[in-house]
């Protein structure tokens, strides 16, 4: 299967991560184009619905629904996949792995909204069952991550590591998990943008989040609670994947 | 030089300045440089002299700053860069064959731009790959992942001759292949050359390659500054300043070695005799000679050294006596094959035969040093 | 009625869905695929507009698909014109990105040798530079069209065609009859539909890329 390479391309789609004072520029050009929608929004004539929907502190509820689903599934999919991932990529598991990886490739073909929908039918609406959804929907991809990027450790240096007499939990410790933090510090930015997209579909089961604006215009056929909705949903976004970007050059080990 | 002296297909670079946006000083700085046709002109520098710009700059895949650059008898810079570059056979180092391609498809580009027809193509290819010494057969059809290095670069020569151009530049065309290789493809090279000779310009940063392979060699400085020009006897012989003679290196009365042959140096004579010769009368000849005596047999082959003591008491023929020569060399063989079989042997002479291995004379290493100084004098002079 | 007696009775419908996500992604990824070459090969010579075009497309790619479909029906509507739009930006963005990493992979030497040889600009790209850099945009195309698929579910939220009207018409009937085998015969349809596409394109690869670079 040549999937794996696919997946690859797929996880390297990344906005571009600045460098030296461009760092903060963009968070900041980001808050302040939300900011600036916001205030226009707000000062634009509304009707009931619209004023209701749209107040500040409803806004804000949702948007802070949004950053728990996608902080509480990330979190719960890196503590799910990483040490799974590592575990596979054992010695002993060698043969699960393969196995383990081609499922995870089909797996992630399910569409989000199919696997957040069934959930919800088979266990009932809410913001836990949008979380199950989330993290369900999200380890797979991690877990493929970690073992790739255990995988690709070249071999020579886990044998030089055990060749000067270090034990196996050492050799992982000190010298796997460093080599392949890199990728797998891609991975947990690859999670977080996967996750926030795909929390904006938990307002379908009722699991809060901006996605609640989206669909509410919708419904009601009010364009500036749906326009808002997407804005700051794109917004949110952006900059939740600077953010991941920044965490992953901050704790990558210097020298790689 | 006029047109008439470097022929109808020689290249001329006249006041030619290529400077790279960014970088003060000029890769190359007003190099004036005549290729005369028909010959093979080495461009020999370090790394970074700029040796591969200046050809480069012949076919246009940089275009010069400034100067004036005429190619067969056309001004290369009033041309179309494609058109030019078609009638220019260009060969890099590892081929730069299209692994997307055959083999002929590879070889049959340039035709097939030049809209040759296929029959006319296919044609070519064949007697290109003959050329070159891959049987059609075998290797028109192969993609080039299936050839060993020195094929590639060996398709990559009759890519270079597709179109027959008059004009051949070579990029290190031999940097990347094991010396066993290297020799038997610049071997090859030499060969083709004698029958095309095509006016072809050689970089390269191998002085050894150079020599073998120059008619004239070019030594580059920084900014292709043209240390020296000349044939490979003279920068050995001559070099220009310091710079020439580091970078040759401190081995060149070694290098010299391989420009002359055993045929145009004076060769020692020795008493010869023959097995059926009366023994008696030989001793007396040597022993008034002072040195040892070669014994010839059917065909004039030189086959054992004899001496007078060795003859001491025998009456009648001399017959077998005597100790068997070391493999004699020929007089068409260089100096330095001359001076390497001296070394092996323990004897002070070795002898030498024509061509049929009819026995000419003997060399020593007496000969040897007596032609480098010849060598050196008429430099001198 | 349990999955199986499900998708007997429905099978019309659910086979017609299923022709409409695969044709809508297939034409979606094939626009996206002339738009994404072109916009490639326009870009690939040039660092600077290279790192901007891969760079638009990064953000575009982090817009959650929910946001860009909801931005889409204000100025289109709702229906099949925001599903277009929005399948064929998401798809735009893997090829170009690798329509730009493969031509710019391209060994600079056999670049110089078809220059030195005579060939132009044009047939250098044509003849040289594209085909070696198409396995890599061909893989770009898979990964598209695997995004499309997925991400052509959602489009039904925005009255789009296809499978994605299963899952959503499950949702609709939230613990009433059949929400689980509608949702259930939505998702697994895309899945096999991804599977199918997956095979296709090993297929295609192996046929479109020429034999000399085949691995």
């Amino acid at each position: 299967m040549t999937a794996p390479v696919a997946e690859r391309q797929r996880e390297g789609l990344h906005a571009p991560t600045a460098r030296s004072w461009r760092t903060l520029l963009q968070p900041a050009i980001i808050l302040a184009a939300g900011l600036a929608w916001m205030v226009y929004i707000e000062t634009s004539s509304l009707d009931s619905i619209e004023s209701r929907v749209l107040a500040p502190g409803y806004v804000a509820t949702k948007t802070w629904e949004h950053v728990q689903l996608t902080l509480v599934s990330t979190l719960l999919v890196l503590a799910i996949a990483v040490p799974l991932g590592v575990a596979l990529s054992r010695r002993w598991a060698r043969r699960a792995a393969p196995v383990v990886l081609a499922f995870a490739n089909i797996g992630q073909s399910a569409p989000a909204i199919g696997v957040v929908v069934l959930l919800a039918v088979l266990w009932g609406v809410g913001f836990w069952t949008a979380i199950v959804a989330l993290v369900a929907y999200g380890v797979l991809p991690a877990l493929r991550n970690t073992m790739v990027g255990l995988r690709q450790v070249d071999p020579s240096l886990t044998d030089a590591a055990r060749g000067i007499g270090m034990p196996p939990v050492t050799v992982l410790r000190r010298v796997e998990l460093p080599l392949a933090a890199p990728v797998i510090l891609a991975g947990i930015r690859t999670t977080l943008v996967l996750m926030v997209g795909t929390a904006s579909i938990a307002s379908f089961i009722n699991g809060g989040g901006l996605g609640d604006l989206v669909t509410t215009g919708v419904t009601t056929q009010r364009t500036p609670v749906l326009l808002t909705g997407c804005v700051l949903i794109a917004l949110l976004a952006l900059l939740i994947d600077w953010l991941g970007g920044v965490a992953a050059r901050l704790l990558a080990p210097k020298g790689l | 030089m006029t047109d008439a002296e470097t022929g109808s297909s020689g290249i001329e670079m006249i006041n030619v300045t290529k400077r790279f946006p960014g970088l003060s000083a000029p890769a190359v700085d007003d190099v004036t440089l005549t290729f005369p046709g028909g010959e093979i002109v080495v461009l020999l520098g370090p790394s970074g002299s700029g040796k591969t710009t200046t050809m480069r700059l012949i076919n246009r895949l940089e275009e010069p700053t400034s100067g004036k650059i005429v190619v067969a008898g056309r001004d290369a810079l009033s041309l179309d860069p494609t058109e030019l570059r078609r009638h220019i056979g260009y060969v890099i180092q590892d081929a730069g064959l299209f692994p997307h391609m055959t083999v002929a498809a590879n070889i049959g580009l340039v035709p097939k731009m030049l809209k040759w027809d296929k029959q006319r193509i296919s044609d070519r290819v064949d007697e290109l790959l003959d050329l070159v010494d891959l049987p059609p057969a075998t290797f028109r059809d192969r993609y080039p992942r299936a050839l060993s290095g020195g094929q590639r670069q060996r398709v990559g020569v009759a890519r270079a001759l597709a179109a027959d151009p008059p004009v051949l530049l070579m990029d290190e065309p031999f940097g990347a292949l094991d010396p066993l290789t290297r020799e038997h493809l610049q071997d090859s090279l030499l060969a083709l050359q004698e029958r095309l000779r095509k006016t072809i310009v050689f970089v390269t940063h191998d002085i050894d390659e150079a020599l073998k392979i120059g008619d004239r060699i070019a030594v580059l400085d920084k900014g292709s500054r043209i240390a020296q020009y000349g044939t490979p006897q003279e920068i050995l012989l001559n070099p220009a300043d310091d710079y020439v003679e580091q970078f040759l290196g401190g081995t060149s009365a070694m290098r010299l070695l391989t420009f002359g042959r055993v045929a145009d140096v004076p060769l020692e004579q020795v008493v010869s005799a023959r097995p059926g010769d009366d023994a008696a009368e030989l001793r007396a000849t040597l022993r008034e000679d002072g040195r040892c005596g070669v014994v010839l047999e059917d065909g004039d082959r030189p086959r054992r050294w004899i001496t007078a003591d060795e003859l001491t008491g025998v009456t009648g023929p001399v017959g077998e006596r005597g100790s068997p020569t070391a493999p004699p060399i020929r007089a068409h063989d260089t100096l330095q094959r001359a001076l390497e079989a001296l070394i092996q042997v323990d004897r002070d002479r070795v002898p030498v035969v024509s061509a049929s291995g009819a026995y000419r004379g003997t060399v020593t290493l007496a000969t040897v040093q007596a032609a480098v100084r010849g060598m050196r004098d008429e430099a001198d002079a | 009625m349990n999955f199986w007696e499900y998708l007997h009775s429905r099978r019309e419908l659910l086979l017609f869905e299923t022709w409409q996500h695969a044709s809508m992604v297939l034409q979606c990824v094939l626009a996206a695929l002339i738009l994404g070459v072109a916009l490639g090969v326009a870009v690939y010579r040039s660092p600077r507009w290279s790192a901007l075009a891969a760079g638009s497309a990064g953000v575009l790619f982090t817009i959650p698909s929910l946001a860009l479909l909801g931005l889409l029906i204000t100025p289109l509507g709702l229906g099949v014109a925001p599903s277009v739009v929005a399948l064929t930006l998401y798809a735009l963005l893997p090829i170009v990105r690798n329509t730009i990493v493969g031509l710019a992979g391209v060994d600079r030497t056999l670049v110089d040798a078809a220059r030195g040889i005579g060939m132009s600009r044009a047939a250098t790209l044509a003849r040289v530079e594209f085909p070696l850099a198409w396995p890599v945009i061909l893989t770009g195309v898979r990964v598209a069209a695997q995004l499309a698929l997925g991400i052509g579910a959602i489009a039904a939220y925005v009255s789009g065609p296809g499978l994605g009207e299963q899952i959503f018409s499950g949702l609709g009937r939230l613990g009433g009859a059949n929400s689980v085998n509608m949702t259930l015969a939505g998702t697994l349809g895309i899945v096999l539909l991804a599977l199918l596409f997956d095979g296709c394109f090993l297929l295609v690869g192996r046929l479109t890329t020429p034999r000399g670079i085949r691995d």
